[in-house]
């Protein structure tokens, strides 16, 4: 049973299973959880957290971390702005393509320099949002394109929006790459043994870029649609993401230390997220809850995933056998 | 590398001190305000940090609980009330955390990001997100004035900073936490109290923070969640531009003194020299890369 529930393969989406049923019979005849409009409120902040979580989660997969996420996603939502007011697909470009080239320089200078991702990360966010109050001159943007705003949080099939099935299909691509090709295994095996992935002839160097290009990419589109979706960006960023995405991923399974996570577990740990939120709302609890029990389950993995904590069981078991036998 | 941080650090004061209008007082005093209270934090972030733990993401929301305990105390029972109140909230809030993460070597990382949601999800429910505004400002405003020209805030930091380095340096818990950040494993060998030290480190770095909510408190006349929202970063940053290598094991609160100091002069100097606000994010980052990568390769 323990081993059921301590398994990242299995655990987030027993996660999930459980904060649906347990929404579903809090909300039971009333009919306010189980409904389109639930779904696609959860659906809609996948689509800002979601990216973030994915490129987040890869770099955490090979036992790194990238801070600088959460500067690089108010960023490419100022640059999406300020390039393309009115045209879609420049902004975008210019906006992932800045958070691309971010995320491979910090990776550069990892792997050239061979530094830690955090002090390297850390700077990284505190650049990025600096690039990002200077460029707007520490104001808010706003754009006149509500039309395009529209456009993409339109229901679609009263389920999704443009934006939550852009998300989705970048998590079904990489699901099925991680799944399919060797790059997969290639991470996994770097983020669980670095050595041995070399000796086993991975190219980890190149795996270390690609991973912090792809998480700096992945970042700044899902900043760059948030701000295109509200029609406006600000330098100190729309959300907070970086607290909301490491929480997805440590939730969908991947590992602080490296080595275990998939996309689809990372799916999982983002819809564990913002079907709470998006529940808890539904059921007119107050704001707060959502913290709060945010809160407790990344508390409870935690101390669960802690190395010690079945050995402090297992001292205090014996010292409880041993003075009742005295 | 220590004759080179001093030729740096030379250069920056003779930068700073060339430049107009810089040894003018208000200046100088806004500098050293701002310093002194993410200078508490970072002084605080430097136990974490040398005890291998890293960072918290959870001080800012810790400070910023305690702004709002000690302007409530202080409209119910008075400073001293005040004062303590919100120290032992501090300490006890962060201790929590150092508890879970040395007794059972829960991630420090994820538990901080926890306490982090825990703190702003439980303020909003017992606050409603409202602001308190300080009714009587007596003993308080004392504590906002200077002494000689120089502001009190800043010598309550010094006093911090003295603190924490009397800490590390002189007491059996500052050097088994130097000992355990520099390597668990052997410091569990030897049989070190891993979990108390790291447990007390936490409960420092509380108290600390809170310091620098009732700083803020203090000064803002007024408690309220948004104070001190990503001070973490700054914290940290400061800790890592003193030198105090990320990894833990060595490091002082001198070192963190210091990277306070050089962030807080390189920022007033840009200002005099007409660079906007808004150019202080980029050029902490800019330095805290600079700073990461030219500790690189030596184990300082």
């Amino acid at each position: 049973m323990l081993s059921i529930v301590s398994s990242p393969s299995i655990r987030p989406y027993l996660l999930l299973a459980i904060v649906i049923l347990l929404l579903a019979a809090v909300d039971f005849g009333h009919g306010r959880f189980l409904s389109l409009g639930t779904a696609y409120s959860a659906l809609q902040s996948f689509s800002t957290f979601g990216l973030v979580a994915l490129g987040l989660g890869l770099v955490m997969l090979i036992g790194e971390f990238d801070l600088s996420v959460a500067g690089v996603f108010g960023l490419a939502g100022c640059i999406a702005l300020l390039t393309g007011p009115d045209h879609f697909w420049v902004g975008m470009l210019c906006a992932v393509g800045t958070g691309a080239a971010f995320g491979f320089g910090q990776g550069l200078l990892i792997v050239l320099l061979d530094l830690g991702s955090v002090p390297i990360t850390l700077g990284g966010l505190l650049t990025a949002t600096g690039i990002a109050y200077v460029i707007t001159h520490n104001r808010a943007i706003s754009s006149d394109n509500l039309d395009l705003a529209m456009t993409l949080n339109d229901p679609v099939v009263g389920l999704f929006s443009l934006r939550s099935l852009v998300a989705l299909g970048i998590f079904v691509v990489a699901a099925a790459i991680f799944a399919t090709t060797r790059l997969g295994r290639d991470l996994i095996a770097t983020g669980s043994d670095r050595k041995a992935a070399i000796i086993a002839g991975v190219s980890v160097k190149k795996l270390l870029l690609g991973a912090f290009a792809f998480s700096g990419f992945m970042a700044a589109m899902g900043g760059a649609m948030l701000s295109y979706g509200l029609a406006s960006a600000t330098p100190s960023g729309l959300a907070d993401v970086l607290v909301p995405a490491a929480a997805a991923a440590i939730l969908g399974g991947v590992s602080l230390a490296g080595g275990s996570g998939t996309p689809l577990g990372i799916v999982a740990g983002i819809l564990t997220l913002t079907v709470l939120r998006s529940g808890l709302n539904a059921v007119a609890a107050p704001p707060f809850a959502h913290d709060l029990a945010t809160g407790l389950i990344l508390f409870a993995v935690a101390v669960f995933d802690a190395p010690y904590l079945w050995r402090r069981w297992a001292a205090l078991h014996i010292h409880f056998v041993y003075y009742q036998d005295k | 590398m220590t004759t080179m941080r001093g030729i740096v650090l030379a250069a920056l004061l003779v930068w700073a001190v060339l430049t107009p209008s810089f040894l003018s007082m208000p200046s100088l005093t806004a500098l050293l305000t701002t310093a002194s209270v993410i200078g508490c934090m970072a002084a605080g972030m430097t136990f974490i940090t040398i005890g291998g733990n890293v960072m918290s993401f959870a001080l800012g929301a810790t400070a910023a609980a305690s702004a709002f305990l000690f302007t409530a105390l202080l409209n119910a029972s008075g400073f001293a009330a005040a004062f303590a109140g919100s120290l032992v909230f501090g300490g006890l809030v962060t201790g929590i955390q150092g508890l879970v993460i040395g007794s059972l070597r829960a991630n420090p990382i994820i538990i901080s990001i926890a306490a982090n949601i825990l703190i702003y999800g439980a303020a909003s429910w017992l606050t409603g997100n409202e602001t308190i505004y300080a009714a009587s400002t007596g003993t308080s405003q004392l504590l906002g004035g200077t002494i000689g020209g120089v502001p009190i805030e800043f010598l309550i930091f010094l006093a911090i900073i003295t603190l924490g380095q009397t800490i590390l340096s002189f007491t059996v818990f500052g050097r088994n936490l130097l000992l355990i950040g520099s390597g668990w494993t052997t410091a569990e060998a030897t049989g070190l109290p891993i979990a108390r030290t790291v447990f007390l480190s936490y409960v420092w770095a509380g108290v600390f923070a809170a310091i620098s909510g009732v700083l803020l408190a203090i000064r803002y006349n007024q408690g309220n969640m948004a104070l001190a929202v990503q001070y973490d970063y700054d914290a940290i940053a400061a800790v890592l531009v003193g030198g105090t290598p990320i990894q833990g094991g060595d490091g002082s609160m001198i070192r963190t003194l210091v990277g306070v100091l050089a962030i807080s002069v390189i920022q007033v100097v840009l200002l005099l020299h007409g660079f906007e606000e808004e150019w202080r994010h980029l050029v902490t980052g800019l330095l805290v890369l600079l700073v990461v990568i030219l500790y690189s390769g030596q184990r300082i």
